[in-house]
C-alpha cells in the first residue's frame, strides 16, 4: 500500500513536471504582451525607450530560457513570481488568497450536489418506470443540457432582480453562496443521479443480490449493504474525475458572481495577457487535480477489498 | 464575461479603458477656451502673450501655454461649456429629466443642482469595477478600475474637471513665462496627508524627481521628459519648474501628476506604497483587498473641507449584466466600466437613473499598412472611404451611439476640429470609377489588380470581438462590391501586430490626438512614431505635426492642426469610422453630481456627493 502511495506521487509529480514546462512554453509562444495590459492606454504616449526600460524592469528582455530557467528556479522553491499586469503583485499571494473562495465553493457544491443525487438516483432505480423516475431523469436531463452561465443568469434575474432577496455582488455572507454553489451543484447532481442510477440497477441485477435475496435478507439491507456499496465505486471515480469539471465551472460561475476565487482570477488573467498569473493556476489546478485523482484511487482501495488485496 | 464587455476588455487601448488615456482623449480646449476667457476676465485680462481679446471667450489660449493666474477653484465649469458633441448624446440627455439645466448654466455644476436640497453628512456610494484594483499607485492609475480609487486618495497640483477646465487643486495659482519653459506654481497652505504631516513643495518636488527618474521605469516617466531638472523649491509653497523647450502639453499631462509624500513613499518605496497609499484627497483608504473591493473613508483634515460621504467603496463586479441588475436592485450606486449596449438604451430609456452620455476622442478605425504593395497607391485608399457607408455603421450597428469620424480629431474637440475637410460620401460607383480610372482593373477572379499587385490582404480583429467584428464582416461586403478582397482573421493583440508591420490591416479604436485637448498626434502620424500603425510616411505631416508643438499661440495651433486633419483625409493613412459614447449611470439617491459633464472626469469630485435615501 505504502510503495503503491509513493509510485502514485510519483507519477503526480511528473505530470505536474510535464505541465509546468507546456505551459510556459505554449505561454511564451503565444500573442499578446502583458506591458501593453499593464499600461493601458499610457503606451500611446510611451517613446521605445521606455518600454525598453520597462521590459527590462520586468524582465521580459530576458531570452525564453533564461526566463524559463529562472521561472523555474523560483517554481523549486515554491515562488510563482510576480504579475506584471497586476504591476508586481506575487503570484503566490493571489493564489492563496483566492484559492479559499474557490475551495468552498466546490466543496459546498459538491456535498449539495452528492447528498441529493446519490439517493436520487438509488430510489429511481429502485422505482424504476414510476412517476419518481421519471421525473429525476428529466429533471437531470434538463441539468446537464442548462449551460451554467445561463442558470447563474436567471438566478441572479429572479432572486436579485425581481426578488430582491440574495445579493448579486460581494463576496463577504453565507447569502453570497447560495447561488454559485446551486448553480455550479445542478449539472453535478444532474451527471450523478444518473449515473447513480444506472450503476443501482446493473448492481441489482447481479447474482450476489439475488443470492442475498435468498439468504432471506431484508430488502433494506439487501439495498443498502450489498447494492449502494457496490454501486457507489463508479461514483467515487467519477466525483473526482468531475472536480476538474467543477473547477473550469468555477470560471464561469466566478464571474457571473463576483466571486474572487482561482476561476474568475484565471480568465481576467488569460483576458488581460497575465502570463505569470495563468502559469501558476494552470499549475495549481493541476497540482489540484492530481492529488484528487490520487485520493479517489485511494479511497477506492479503501471501499473496495478486491483493490486493496492487489 | 459579456458581449461589450469583452470587447472593450481585450482592446488594449479602447476608447475609456484607461484614465491616463482618457487625460490624453479628454478635450480641454473645447470648454477649457471659454473658461480660460472667464479666469482672465476676472484676472483683469492679464495676458500679454495671449488671445485676441475681442473675442476672448473663443480664442483665448489655453491654460497650458498662458501666462495667467488662476484664483479660486470655484470660477471653474466656464460660462459656455457646450453640450456634448455628439448628437445623439445631446438628444439623449435631454430625455433625461435631470438634465434640464441648459448647456449654458454648466458653471453651475461646482454648486449643487437646486433641485438637490442641501448636502446631509454620512452614508456609503457603492461603485462597480469590472476587474482588480491591482494597484492604488498614481503609477498605476491607467485603468479606470484604479484610477477613480486613485483620484479620491490623492491630489494634483492642478486636475482636469468635467468640463475640460484644468482646475488648480494642491496650487493656488500657476505662471508661465514668455517662451514657454518656466512654470512656477504657488501651493496651497493648509493641506495635509491622511497620516497628518503637512503637503510642501518639497512633496512635489520628490514626486516628478521620482516618477521622472529613467531609473525608476515609471509608468508616467514620458509625461517628465521636457523637464530640466532639479526642480527648484524656493519654499516649502513655490514649485518652479524649467523644461528643455516649450512643451504644450506640460500642464495636462505634467502638472496633473497625482502627489505622493516624500517621507511615506521614500520609505515604503514604489512596490510597497501600492496597496498603503497616503494622500491629500478627501478620501483615505479604510479596507483593500485587490481581488474584490476597496473600500475609502472620509478623510476629516481634507482641504476643502470634510467630504459629504462617510465611505466611498469600489466593488469587483466582472459580468457586464450583473453590473446592470446590480444598478437595478440597487445594490450599487452607479459602474465605473461599461454595461452592454442594449442595456445601456434600457438604462437610459427606464428614467430611473442619473444617466451620462460624453463622446470619446478616440477614433474607430481600420489603420492599413502603407507600405503593403496594395495600400500604398493614395487613389485605392481614398476609393476605400468612398466605399464604406459610416452613416450606417453609425445608424444601424451602433444603434446611434456614435458620432461619424470625418478625419483623425473628433469633433468633441471643438477648438481645434477641423470641418471642412475632404469628405468621403458613401459613393460605390465613385469607388469603381476612381479605381478604374487609376489603372486598378478586375481580374479573372473578381479581384482588382495592376502591374501584378492584387487588391487582396487580410484585416485583423481582437479575438472575440463581437462587437466590432460585425463592422469588419459589412466593410469586406463593401470592399468586395467595388472588386476588393479583404479577409478576416482574429488576433489577441492587434495594435502590436500593426506597429511591427506584421499585418496588413486591423479595426481597433485609438487617440490620433486629442487626449487632454491636446491636438498632437505625433505619437501616431509622425514617420517615426512608435504607434504610426499603418505606416504613414509624410514629410509634410511631419513638418505640421513640429510646428504645431513648437507652437504656442492657440489661433496659430488651430491652423496647424487645421492643416493636419485635412491631410489626414487627403492621404487616408487609415480608414476613419467614428467616435464611440460613454454611458455612465447613477442611483438617484447620490446628489451632488455635475450637471451635463462632458467627460467622465467627475469622479475626482466625489467629496460633493451625498446620498439622499428619500430620493
Amino acid at each position: 500500500m505504502t510503495a503503491y502511495v509513493i509510485r502514485r506521487l510519483l507519477q503526480g509529480f511528473f505530470v505536474v513536471f510535464v505541465v509546468s514546462v507546456v505551459t510556459f512554453f505554449i505561454i511564451q509562444a503565444g500573442p499578446g504582451d502583458p506591458i501593453e495590459q499593464m499600461l493601458g492606454e499610457g503606451a500611446q504616449q510611451m517613446t521605445e525607450e521606455d518600454l525598453d526600460r520597462i521590459r527590462d524592469k520586468w524582465g521580459l528582455d530576458d531570452p525564453w530560457y533564461e526566463q524559463y530557467f529562472s521561472w523555474v528556479g523560483n517554481l523549486a522553491q515554491g515562488d510563482m513570481g510576480i504579475s506584471i499586469v497586476r504591476v508586481g503583485q506575487p503570484v503566490n499571494d493571489m493564489i492563496i488568497s483566492a484559492a479559499p473562495s474557490t475551495i468552498k465553493l466546490n466543496l459546498f457544491a459538491l456535498l449539495l450536489s452528492t447528498t441529493i443525487a446519490v439517493p436520487a438516483g438509488m430510489f429511481a432505480a429502485l422505482r424504476r418506470y414510476s412517476i419518481f423516475d421519471s421525473s429525476i431523469m428529466v429533471a437531470a436531463s434538463g441539468g446537464v443540457a442548462i449551460p451554467n452561465f445561463w442558470a447563474g443568469l436567471m438566478l441572479i434575474v429572479l432572486l436579485t432582480g425581481t426578488l430582491g432577496w440574495l445579493p448579486a455582488t460581494g463576496f463577504d455572507s453565507w447569502k453570497h453562496y447560495i447561488m454559485p454553489v446551486t448553480v455550479l451543484a445542478i449539472t453535478e447532481m444532474a451527471v450523478l443521479a444518473r449515473l447513480m442510477r444506472g450503476t443501482m440497477l446493473e448492481v441489482l441485477n447481479q447474482d450476489y443480490i439475488n443470492t442475498a435475496r435468498s439468504k432471506g435478507l431484508a430488502e433494506r439491507t439487501v439495498v443498502l449493504r450489498h447494492a449502494v456499496r457496490n454501486a457507489l465505486l463508479p461514483i467515487i471515480t467519477v466525483i473526482g474525475y468531475r472536480s476538474a469539471f467543477l473547477l473550469s465551472g468555477s470560471v464561469v460561475i466566478e464571474t457571473i458572481f463576483s466571486v474572487p476565487g482561482l476561476g474568475r482570477l484565471f480568465f481576467q488573467s488569460i483576458t488581460r495577457a497575465d502570463y505569470q498569473v495563468v502559469q501558476g493556476i494552470v499549475l495549481a489546478f493541476t497540482l489540484l487535480v492530481v492529488l484528487t485523482n490520487i485520493i479517489t484511487d485511494l479511497l477506492y482501495a479503501v471501499i473496495d477489498p478486491r483493490i486493496r488485496l492487489k | 464575461m459579456s458581449r461589450t464587455e469583452k470587447f472593450l476588455e481585450m482592446l488594449p487601448f479602447s476608447a475609456a479603458t484607461t484614465r491616463r488615456e482618457f487625460l490624453k482623449r479628454s478635450v480641454i480646449m473645447g470648454a477649457m477656451i471659454p473658461a480660460a476667457g472667464t479666469l482672465l476676465t476676472a484676472c483683469g485680462g492679464d495676458d500679454d502673450d495671449g488671445g485676441d481679446t475681442g473675442d476672448g471667450e473663443a480664442t483665448s489660449p489655453p491654460a497650458q501655454t498662458t501666462r495667467q493666474s488662476v484664483p479660486t477653484s470655484s470660477s471653474g465649469g466656464g460660462g459656455q461649456a457646450t453640450a456634448a458633441a455628439s448628437p445623439e448624446a445631446t438628444e439623449a440627455e435631454a430625455d433625461e429629466e435631470d438634465a434640464e439645466a441648459s448647456p449654458t448654466t454648466a458653471a453651475a455644476a461646482t454648486e449643487p443642482a437646486s433641485s438637490d436640497g442641501e448636502p446631509v453628512q454620512g452614508g456609503t456610494v457603492i461603485m462597480m469595477g469590472h476587474h482588480e484594483i491591482a494597484s492604488l499607485s498614481p503609477d498605476d492609475d491607467g485603468p479606470t478600475v484604479h484610477w477613480v480609487m486613485t483620484t479620491n486618495i490623492h491630489n494634483g497640483m492642478v486636475e482636469l474637471d468635467s468640463y475640460y477646465v484644468l482646475q488648480p487643486v494642491l496650487c493656488e495659482s500657476w505662471e508661465v513665462n514668455d517662451d514657454g519653459t518656466q512654470f512656477t506654481f504657488v501651493l496651497r497652505e493648509g493641506v495635509m496627508f491622511h497620516d497628518g504631516e503637512a503637503f510642501t513643495a518639497e512633496d512635489v518636488k520628490y514626486t516628478f524627481e521620482y516618477y521622472g527618474d529613467p531609473a525608476n521605469a515609471s509608468i508616467a516617466a514620458s509625461n517628465f521628459l521636457s523637464i530640466e531638472y532639479p526642480i527648484e523649491t524656493p519654499d516649502d509653497t513655490t514649485v518652479v519648474i524649467n523644461l528643455k523647450n516649450p512643451n504644450a502639453s506640460f500642464m495636462a499631462y505634467t502638472a496633473s501628476q497625482f502627489i505622493v509624500p516624500q517621507h511615506h513613499h521614500s520609505e515604503v518605496g514604489e512596490t510597497g506604497y501600492k496597496a498603503n497609499p497616503i494622500g491629500t484627497g478627501p478620501f483615505k483608504v479604510k479596507d483593500y483587498d485587490p481581488a474584490s473591493f476597496c473600500e475609502l473613508e472620509a478623510f476629516d483634515d481634507h482641504f476643502r473641507g470634510r467630504p459629504n460621504l462617510d465611505i466611498l467603496r469600489e466593488n469587483i463586479v466582472p459580468e457586464a449584466s450583473v453590473r446592470k441588475i446590480a444598478l437595478e436592485s440597487g445594490e450599487a450606486d452607479t459602474s465605473v466600466w461599461a454595461l452592454l449596449t442594449e442595456d445601456n438604451i434600457a438604462l437610459r430609456d427606464s428614467g430611473e437613473f442619473a444617466t451620462y452620455i460624453t463622446s470619446s476622442v478616440a477614433v474607430n478605425h481600420f489603420p492599413m499598412n502603407n507600405e503593403r504593395p496594395f495600400f500604398q497607391d493614395k487613389v485605392v485608399r481614398q476609393a476605400m472611404m468612398h466605399a464604406i457607408d459610416r452613416d450606417q455603421i453609425v445608424d444601424e450597428l451602433w444603434q446611434g451611439l456614435a458620432v461619424k469620424a470625418t478625419a483623425n480629431l473628433s469633433p468633441a474637440l471643438e477648438f481645434y476640429y477641423e470641418p471642412d475637410v475632404k469628405q468621403y460620401e458613401y459613393d460605390p460607383e465613385l469607388a469603381m470609377s476612381m479605381l478604374d480610372e487609376a489603372g486598378w482593373v478586375v481580374g479573372s477572379d473578381g479581384v482588382r489588380e495592376k502591374d501584378g499587385v492584387k487588391l487582396s490582404w487580410t484585416c485583423l480583429v481582437i479575438t472575440g470581438d463581437q462587437a466590432r467584428r460585425p463592422e469588419a464582416e459589412v466593410v469586406q461586403q463593401w470592399m468586395l462590391a467595388i472588386g476588393l478582397d479583404m479577409k478576416i482573421e482574429e488576433a489577441p493583440s492587434t495594435s502590436t501586430a500593426m506597429q511591427k508591420g506584421e499585418a496588413d490591416m486591423a479595426l481597433y479604436n485609438w487617440t490620433y490626438g486629442g487626449g487632454s485637448g491636446e491636438p498632437d498626434a505625433s505619437n501616431t502620424l509622425r514617420s517615426d512614431a512608435l504607434n504610426n500603425f499603418s505606416h504613414y510616411k509624410s514629410p509634410e505631416m511631419d513638418r505640421l505635426l513640429d510646428a504645431g508643438l513648437a507652437e504656442t499661440d492657440p489661433d496659430a495651433r488651430k491652423e496647424v492642426y487645421s492643416q493636419v486633419q485635412k491631410l489626414v483625409a487627403e492621404d487616408v493613412p487609415f480608414l476613419y469610422i467614428k467616435f464611440w459614447d460613454w454611458f455612465v449611470f447613477f442611483n438617484k439617491r447620490v446628489k451632488g453630481l455635475p450637471e451635463e459633464p462632458q467627460n467622465t472626469q467627475y469622479y475626482n469630485e466625489a467629496y460633493k456627493w451625498w446620498v439622499d435615501d428619500q430620493a
